[in-house]
């Protein structure tokens, strides 16, 4: 494990305040290519702002964002997009009042001259939703009229109809009945396996042991510890969101060599 | 919002202005200043001491009527009423009162009085809370039924009793009277309704309850307040101030116009802001929105009293020197108060919340900015309420007959035709002439092309109550052009579509750019575009343009005599250009290309997808704000074809132009589909339920003979009365069939209680 493939997204001492409150200081964080990364952390621990700083849903006041080594300023997920990074909202922001097709191409309507090119929106979403394997009755249904989970798998069918690299799920399994989430965690690994890197915000440990390769842990807008699942357990993630400390915090690697040694 | 509780660090708190609230203390600064401007200005009417004393007296009816407007504001609602209950009371207690009507003693007159107040903010209240109606169409149809309502009760008529008033109930009279002290009694109501406003709102239940919903419902209502109650009671606070102050007018006049109470709205509506309420809701207090009103009252005056000046004139050789009031015509005055109602809501948010005076003091002195307050994005528009999940009806529809019927403009299509041939059955033989049907085509044409703009702005998730007031705006300035500065016809009809254009742009610069609500952006506009047009041609009536003008409001055969190239009579060709005029060829070209865009191009999409959910959206990488922005502009662009259209089928302009007009539209766009918390709408379906407005405003006024020979026509002020009743059963009946599915809900109630009762047996 130790021998890695170049980093494909590394932020390297993001900062961010919000007027007199100073939301991250000093964070770094790492993803390889096909490495589901679990970020952890109390309420306010600046996990939601550190994924929008990297999506440049917010601009950072200080620190880099680099994706293939090369530094980036995006301005808004639009651009961000462009390099392969999606995030998927606890929200799921999907527009109700539209159908399923409508809402995987929301912004990118396919085109056939001046108008939309409706035949083909609606094989290539149907094609979509097969991958993903989830049963919808129809690409024409409106979206307000599905259950969470499958608003759900709506969003992440919209997010992997780009082919991205990344995809940041945002609490992705608050909203979501028990079978949801099973099936949720299914189709990540699914994706993992398609070579997509994931970042999965989630107060749910037990969720992120189950699919992630690492966890990494925040708390008051600074990095307090990094483990690899393989090496870590429940309890010690527990007792460094409860009590870590930017001090005493360990990379994955270091606190690996610690154990071995 | 008092300046006070934002600006002050605890340190700053002890100084005396911070004390006393440093927003008050400026208004008085304001209002003295303007008032030394008026001596200054008019000193024939602001000089006398009695001036004053008038302006704290007309003053004292906005004032009683502001504090019950603060409930309302501070609750997150907005009433727009207020003007039409204060008329309604009144003419409610004049036709009770007068000798020739009813002629009943003073308290029943009074009791009817407070009955139809009170119900007037009851109903506000359920449709806001219980039917979950926004506020401003409810109490905005309110304004317009009530208003309705005054013009068919007097009939138009001016009543007045002053011989009865000195006998019977002589002590209500006497509030309007000056008392011994030298003021009037109404200014002791004024400030005892003030004060006990203000102790109810600061210091009991009521009060905390107001601001807890007004800040954040939700929150409120987890705490365990009744929000509801709460809302429906600023709402029945608000309409029994405005009885009150409708019967202090009563008192002081003993008599009424049909003019009453009309346009107080804006200013009881700018009173509460210019006092320091948030439009967004939670704050506000009621010695502001006093002040606010004396403020107001005042800039009234003064744009009325206007300013005396001496001419100079030659007659007969000699010259004489002639004594004359500059003054603004009649109906200009809602422009500037529209402007000042749209300036004070801009207030809050792009001054005092960003601290801009704080900073510019300590740039200046080169000190450290202090913060602004909140940052971050933070949009001052309220949170998109969307109505529910819907059962997608369309996917359990069955063969053509279901899909056609599960569409969201299936009512209206089949609205209309049932209305048409209610028409041809009543008067078969006036209802199937292809005269009258193009007829109805030509009303059908301006509400029409009003509601092709209307289902952009609707579908947006926006709100255009300006389009009718933008079309007499477009008008006037066609007309002006062409009359007063003599302007060739073409050369005017650009400047009018010029001059609706940059009302839409004002619209849209105020909803995207300062992220205003669309409904108090487009309410400024609704006032101001008005007023402008009032202003521009002195309130009075042009007629007389180039025939080549009028031509575009005439039939096709008109314009090809002209051209010379008409088809023979007794042809089909002939008939058909005879029948078909200019403006609906337009309307339907311009509703075949809006209709291609909203259903089958990228920016139609936009536009859902913006009605939808504006946040996904703005993730998808869609320009929500130049979108809507586009959206609006359009909107007015349509009311101002509309307005030139208007001017050349009547072949004059009239300043009441439009009135009403948004109504019909809006209703139009509901009828046929829309939602009005967007994200819905189409061009059929609006055309669809514009046809149904206009059948219904034919049925209306259609002749109807009697059984035995006498013949019944419905005035036009009921048929505005039905016209509002219709557009509130459209918003509730799209809130509660079409999205929440009342009727799939009750169905599956009883096929259940079918059930179980089958198991039972």
């Amino acid at each position: 494990m130790p021998e890695k493939a170049p980093l494909l997204i590394e932020m390297k001492n993001i900062s961010k305040a919000f007027g007199p409150v100073q939301a991250l200081r000093d964070v770094n964080l790492r993803l390889a290519p096909g490495e589901i990364l679990g970020v952890v952390g109390d309420n306010s621990a600046g996990k939601s702002t550190l994924m929008k700083v990297m999506t440049g849903a917010y601009q950072r006041d200080s620190g880099d964002v680099l994706v293939d080594g090369q530094p980036t300023h995006f301005k808004s997920p639009h651009e961000s997009r462009v390099h392969g990074i999606e995030m998927i909202y606890q929200d799921f922001a999907l527009c109700g009042n539209m159908d399923i097709a409508q809402n995987i191409f929301l912004g990118r309507w396919p085109r056939r001259g001046l108008f939309v090119d409706r035949r083909r929106m609606y094989a290539e979403a149907d094609s979509v939703l097969k991958r993903l394997k989830v049963d919808v009755n129809s690409v024409f249904q409106k979206v307000e009229s599905l259950s969470g989970g499958r608003q759900q798998s709506v969003a992440i069918a919209r997010a992997i109809s780009f082919d991205p690299r990344v995809v940041v799920l945002d609490e992705p399994t608050a909203n979501l009945s028990v079978m949801a989430t099973e099936r949720l965690l299914e189709t990540m690994a699914e994706l993992k396996q398609h070579g997509v890197a994931q970042i999965i915000i989630s107060h749910r440990l037990t969720d992120i042991f189950e699919v992630g390769d690492r966890i990494m842990v925040m708390k008051r807008g600074q990095n307090v510890g990094d483990r690899y699942i393989a090496h870590t357990n429940e309890a010690e993630v527990l007792e460094l969101i409860v009590s870590g400390t930017p001090e005493t915090a360990l990379t994955a690697d270091q606190a690996l060599a610690a154990k071995a040694a | 919002m008092s300046a006070t509780s934002l600006s002050a660090s605890p340190a700053r708190r002890r100084l005396p202005l911070e004390l006393i609230g440093g927003w008050e203390v400026g208004l008085l600064l304001f209002m003295a200043l303007l008032y030394i401007a008026g001596i200054f200005i008019n000193p024939k009417f602001f000089g006398q001491p009695d001036a004053f004393s008038a302006v704290l007296r007309d003053t004292a009816r906005f004032g009683v009527m502001a504090a019950g407007m603060t409930f309302v504001i501070v609750n997150k609602d907005l009433d727009l009423s207020v003007g039409s209950t204060y008329g309604l009371v009144a003419t409610v207690f004049s036709i009770a009162f007068s000798t020739s009507y009813y002629d009943l003693g003073i308290v029943p007159s009074l009791l009817a009085a407070i009955v139809a107040g009170v119900a007037v903010g009851l109903i506000n209240g359920i449709f806001v809370t219980v039917l979950r109606v926004p506020s401003f169409i409810t109490t905005l149809t309110m304004l317009f039924i009530g208003r309705g309502l005054v013009l068919g009760l007097t009939g138009g008529k001016t009543i007045s009793y002053g011989e009865k008033a000195t006998q019977n109930g002589a002590w209500f009279f006497s509030i309007g009277e000056t008392n011994a002290l030298g003021f009037n009694n109404q200014i002791i109501i004024f400030i005892l309704v003030t004060i006990v406003g203000m102790f109810v709102l600061a210091k009991t239940r009521w009060g905390y309850e107001t601001y807890a919903t007004g800040g954040n419902e939700m929150a409120a209502s987890y705490a365990g307040i009744p929000t509801r109650r709460v809302r429906i009671r600023g709402y029945v606070l608000s309409a029994l101030s405005a009885t009150l102050a409708g019967l202090m007018a009563v008192a002081q006049d003993k008599g009424i116009t049909s003019q009453y109470g009309q346009g107080a709205e804006l200013i009881v509506i700018a009173a509460v802001i210019v006092g320091g309420a948030s439009i967004l809701g939670g704050r506000g207090r009621l010695l502001g929105g006093a002040l606010g009103a004396i403020l107001v009252t005042l800039i009234d005056k003064v744009l009325r009293e206007g300013i005396p000046m001496t001419r100079t004139m030659k007659v007969g050789g000699v010259e004489m020197q002639v004594q004359g009031m500059a003054q603004l015509p009649p109906g200009a005055v809602p422009a500037f108060l529209g402007l000042i109602l749209l300036i004070a809501v801009l207030i809050e948010p792009w001054i005092i919340r960003r601290n801009v005076f704080p900073r510019l003091w300590a740039r200046l002195r080169g000190r450290p900015l202090p913060p602004v307050i909140e940052v971050g994005g933070v949009a001052i528009e309220g949170a998109q309420t969307k109505g529910s999940s819907a059962s997608d009806r369309s996917m359990r529809a069955r063969g053509p007959l279901g899909r056609f019927f599960a569409r969201r403009d299936a009512a209206a299509i089949v609205l209309a035709v049932v209305l048409w041939v209610v028409g041809l059955y009543l008067r078969p033989d006036f209802w199937g002439s292809i005269d009258n049907t193009f007829n109805l085509m030509l009303s059908f044409t301006e509400v029409g092309l009003l509601a092709i703009g209307m289902t952009y702005v609707i579908a947006n998730g926006d709100i255009d109550l300006s389009v009718g007031s933008v079309l007499a705006l477009s008008a006037a300035t066609c007309a002006f052009f062409m009359k007063q500065l003599g302007f060739d016809p073409w050369t005017a009809v650009f400047l009018a579509l010029l001059a609706g254009a940059a009302a839409g742009v004002v619209n849209a610069a105020l909803t995207v750019g300062f992220g205003l609500p669309a409904f108090v952006a487009t309410l400024g506009m609704f006032y101001m575009a008005r007023g402008i047009g009032a202003w521009m041609t002195a309130g009075r009536q042009l007629s007389a343009f180039p025939e080549s003008f009028n031509l575009l409001g005439r039939k096709l055969i008109d314009i090809l005599t002209y051209l010379g190239i008409a088809p023979t009579r007794d042809t089909l060709l002939y008939d058909l250009a005879a029948a078909v005029s200019v403006q609906t060829i337009f309307m339907v070209l311009v509703a075949i290309i809006a209709g291609i865009v909203l259903a089958k191009t990228p920016f139609g999409q936009m536009i859902y997808a913006t009605g939808g959910n504006r946040r996904a959206a703005e993730y998808a990488g869609i320009n929500a704000g130049r979108v809507r922005a586009i959206s609006l502009v359009f909107s007015a662009l349509c009311a101002a074809c509309a307005g030139v259209i208007y001017v050349a089928f009547l072949r004059s302009f009239n300043p009441s132009a439009g009135q009403l007009r948004e109504l019909d539209a809006i209703a139009a766009v509901i009828i046929g589909g829309g939602s009005i918390f967007g994200g819905y709408g189409t061009i059929i379906g609006a055309l669809a339920g514009a046809a149904v407005i206009a059948l219904i405003r034919a049925l209306l006024s259609l002749q109807i003979i009697l059984g035995n020979g006498q013949s019944l026509v419905m005035p036009q002020h009921w048929v505005n009365v039905f016209i509002g009743l219709i557009l509130m059963v459209a918003v509730v009946g799209d809130i509660w069939l079409r999205q929440n599915d009342v009727l799939g809900s009750i169905r599956h109630f009883f096929l259940a209680r079918r059930k179980s009762g089958a198991n039972h047996a």
